[in-house]
């Protein structure tokens, strides 16, 4: 163990890694702005759902705007490797900060890019090919402890066996869902469309896709293998990205496994983005390792290995739950389950008071379509709703508003049922890490992982 | 066992994925038979059952056109008579094309301007006084359409001989005849224009987009059916003058019944709302009654169905359709009356309604995929 933290590698991939992902992560803000999500998601809405413990974070109004290029201009100056340390941070932070301001925008790829921004802070991605090492040249150097680079690997190999191992159900593999449901609304597709109301093919999408979790990340290790597993990495994202809306997860994810390709293969790309802009020479023929000192390699190598501790057991805590996790959700976020479900559902409030007074609920009045479909089929939502109300009708001078909620709820294509006891009075409940007990029981079993 | 049952299902499945892999044939069997090609049924939609339905509405809103032109020329028992009854008749044949908020009437809101009751009568009053008045604002929607034409017809005096009265020798007859005039006109200048749309190059521009997401022409015929079915039948015409407020009952509100003057025809417009949904979900042509491509041939070519009974969901939902046709039967022909007899019947036909709802608003549009919103998702 302590022989492999004295080997060194390459600085290469890291730079190369550096300049992509700050270059899609600019891309991605660029993206997001020009589709005008950033007033539909943080400006339009009226309310807000905070990440239970996270109720401090709050959108900053037209603020936001100047989030938004903050982590734009970070993104870029991340990818020139100019004022690392401030802009990987400034990354890091306003990115994560945009993320936990709703909920009802939670993908799993974003945290994926809040994790890798946040292991990139302390790694030493910038003392190789960049403006940094540039303008000062005490920095630069072209080896770099081993592990740092490993460490950005073992999170991506993290990533799609997590992945993978939540594909490992019955649903996922014994019923196809939720793809055949999802298959058949692309039938429109040219090519391939055709082929889509077959429901083998949506089977050989789900065994295809759980073992490409499953395999990819070995088969990207071993060399012999590489090109192979790139190109599969290749076929499947692009395949994702014309099937799914999920946006620039794809072009990310294709980027991000170079990472696994030699450092030859990285230098070169160095050497030819040297060639393209002249004057970088000087950046490439050094021959300096670049080390922690003792004292800060020991705090690393410790905080490190936290992340990595808690990031494994993450994705387990929903075995502390009772009841089916693709039900209550207890547990179901930050675990890398990706595309698993298709679940919806029709919830509508009603509030009385003390008085007598009582009203039925437009939930257009309140929510965005996107944070009412939200709140149907997540319960944690739906109570942060129920208490908006409860705060809502206390404004309005109700005496001690109640909130129930008539539920009900399909997934992956079972006949719908109420997900939360209407007798319920959701005013009175209190989010926690504990069971809801007012989450009704799914009665009926998903096998597997 | 349920299991070995899938288990073996799988295999089978499997099998034919290795097989296919091995030998690449692309003409394996449909395991699902049933029509799964959103264009064909888009088509059948606009040119067999939209077209035809905006046809013979218009047809009877031309003869409540020259009816009431006649009543605004000579106002007098007959006419009004006439008038009246053509009134009912369009507003009756109104209920089968009302379901049809989206494309080219969803861009006109023809609803807004066609149904949006009760009337507000101190709005009409008003407005009747105002002959420059605006009719395309909000506040204007409960002073135009059937509704008001309800207020103007059956409850601006006591009976008939006095509504004749009114408009013949009322200080302000002549102005509330410009305004039956002016309302009337408007309702078949806007219906000409939805039908000009439809009847023209929007046809095909509709039918071209075969997609499920929001922008797609499916995807807005199921949100705007499931909208009108929520709303404006569970709701409007039973839930909110029955006082249902989720799953209690609160005050009842029976002057908010549709036709709220005429009063015994709110059944007759509820039922046939209500069967127009029903028609619509089976692609029953308005041309010759004979069923095409649907939402139920839609489901069935998906093979939704219940997992636990293998009972189709077209058929949970053909069901359900039957069961609230019983509901709605057993309710008198005016609301009005019922509410304030037996608002428990009311009640009961609403919480089948709401059955009916769920299967449409959630089982059936999860089952066909419909997204709700342009941004990214990674499935939950």
């Amino acid at each position: 163990m302590r022989d492999y933290f004295k080997k060194t590698t390459s600085a290469a991939p890291l730079a190369v890694f550096r300049i992509a992902l700050g270059m899609l992560l600019f891309l991605s803000i660029v993206r997001f702005w020009t589709k005008g999500w950033i007033h539909e998601l943080y400006i339009a809405p009226k309310y807000f759902f905070s990440f239970y413990g996270f109720e401090f974070i709050t959108p900053p109004g037209q603020y936001i705007y100047i989030l938004f290029a903050i982590c734009g201009l970070s993104a870029f100056l991340f990818a020139v490797g100019l004022f690392y340390r401030v802009s990987s941070i400034a990354l890091f932070v306003s990115f994560t900060y945009i993320e936990l301001i709703d909920k009802s925008t939670y993908l799993n790829h974003y945290y994926f890019i809040s994790m890798v921004c946040l292991m990139m802070i302390f790694l030493p991605a910038h003392v190789y090919f960049s403006a940094d090492a540039y303008r000062k040249k005490s920095i630069l150097a072209d080896t770099i402890p081993k592990w740092c680079l490993d460490a950005v690997k073992l999170y991506v190999c993290l990533i799609y066996i997590f992945a993978g191992l939540a594909k490992v159900n019955s649903e996922w593999l014994l019923h196809a869902q939720p793809l055949r449901i999802w298959l058949p609304s692309k039938n429109d597709l040219p090519v391939v469309g055709s082929l889509f109301k077959h429901v083998w093919v949506a089977y050989a999408f789900s065994w295809l896709g759980c073992l490409y979790d499953l395999s990819i990340p070995f088969l990207l290790l071993r060399r012999s293998t590489r090109i192979f597993a790139y190109g599969a990495v290749i076929i499947f994202h692009v395949l994702t990205a014309v099937l799914f809306p999920i946006g620039m997860f794809p072009y990310i994810m294709i980027a991000t496994a170079l990472i696994f390709f030699s450092t030859e293969f990285h230098q070169k790309i160095l050497d030819k983005i040297t060639s393209w802009i002249g004057g970088l020479k000087s950046l490439i023929v050094v021959r300096k390792t670049f080390d922690h000192t003792p004292a800060n390699g020991k705090i690393l190598k410790g905080l490190f290995t936290v992340f990595f501790v808690v990031q494994i057991a993450l994705p387990f805590r929903y075995l502390f739950y009772p009841d089916e996790l693709f039900w209550t959700e207890e547990g179901y976020r930050f675990s890398w389950r990706v595309m698993l479900m298709e679940k919806s559902g029709h919830a509508e409030f009603v509030v009385k008071d003390a008085t007598g007074k009582i009203t039925a609920i437009d939930n257009r009045e309140f929510l965005t379509p996107l944070q009412e479909k939200m709140v149907a089929t997540q319960p944690d939502m739906l109570l942060q709703y129920a208490h908006i109300l409860r705060d809502h009708f206390s404004k309005q001078g109700w005496q001690s508003p109640q909130v129930f909620v008539d539920s009900y709820v399909v997934l992956n294509g079972r006949l719908g049922r109420p997900l939360v006891d209407p007798l319920t009075d959701l005013a009175l409940q209190e989010d926690s890490f504990q069971h809801k007990t007012w989450i009704l029981p799914f009665e009926n079993e998903i096998k597997g992982l | 066992m349920v299991f070995s049952k899938h288990y073996k299902n799988f295999c089978v499945c499997f099998l034919l994925l290795v097989l296919s892999a091995c030998g690449g044939s692309d003409d394996e069997p449909s395991p699902v038979d049933g029509d799964t090609d959103r264009e064909e049924i888009l088509k059948h939609w606009v040119d067999n059952i939209l077209i035809p339905s905006y046809t013979n509405f218009k047809t009877k809103l031309d003869v409540m056109v020259e009816k009431s032109n006649s009543f605004t020329g000579s106002p007098d028992d007959a006419s009004l008579v006439e008038f009246r009854n053509a009134w009912i008749e369009a507003y009756t044949e109104w209920q089968k094309v009302e379901l049809f908020e989206f494309g080219a009437a969803d861009k006109y809101t023809l609803r807004n301007f066609f149904n949006i009751y009760p009337a507000d009568v101190a709005g009409i009053t008003s407005n009747i006084n105002d002959p420059s008045v605006n009719l395309a604002l909000p506040a204007s929607y409960p002073r135009q359409g059937f509704p008001a034409l309800d207020y103007l017809l059956n409850g601006i005096a006591a009976d008939d001989e006095s509504i004749v009265a009114y408009y013949t020798s009322d200080p302000n007859a002549a102005k509330a005849l410009a305004y039956v005039d002016k309302i009337v006109l408007r309702m078949n200048t806007l219906l000409e224009s939805v039908m000009a749309e439809w009847n023209g190059a929007y046809r095909d521009t509709f039918i071209s987009e075969t997609g499920l997401d929001i922008g797609s022409s499916m995807g807005a015929v199921v949100n705007a059916y499931v909208l009108h079915y929520e709303r404006y039948i569970r709701s409007g015409k039973i839930g909110i003058p029955a006082g249902v407020i989720g799953t209690t009952v609160g005050p009842t509100f029976p002057d908010k019944v549709e036709a709220f003057y005429k009063r015994d025809i709110s059944r007759t417009l509820a039922k046939t709302a209500h069967q127009a949904a029903i028609d619509f979900f089976n692609g029953k042509s308005a041309a010759n009654g004979a069923e095409g491509p649907s939402f139920k041939s839609y489901l069935n070519g998906l093979d939704a169905k219940d997992p636990n009974s293998g009972t189709l969901l077209s058929t949970i939902i053909t069901n359900q359709f039957t069961t609230i046709n019983g509901k709605l039967d057993q309710l008198s022909p005016d609301f009005y009356e019922q509410i304030e007899t037996n608002n428990q019947a009311m009640v009961d036909a609403y919480t089948s309604l709401q059955m009916a709802v769920r299967y449409l608003k959630v089982d059936m549009t999860s089952a066909m995929s419909i997204t709700i919103t342009y941004t990214d998702n990674d499935g939950d």
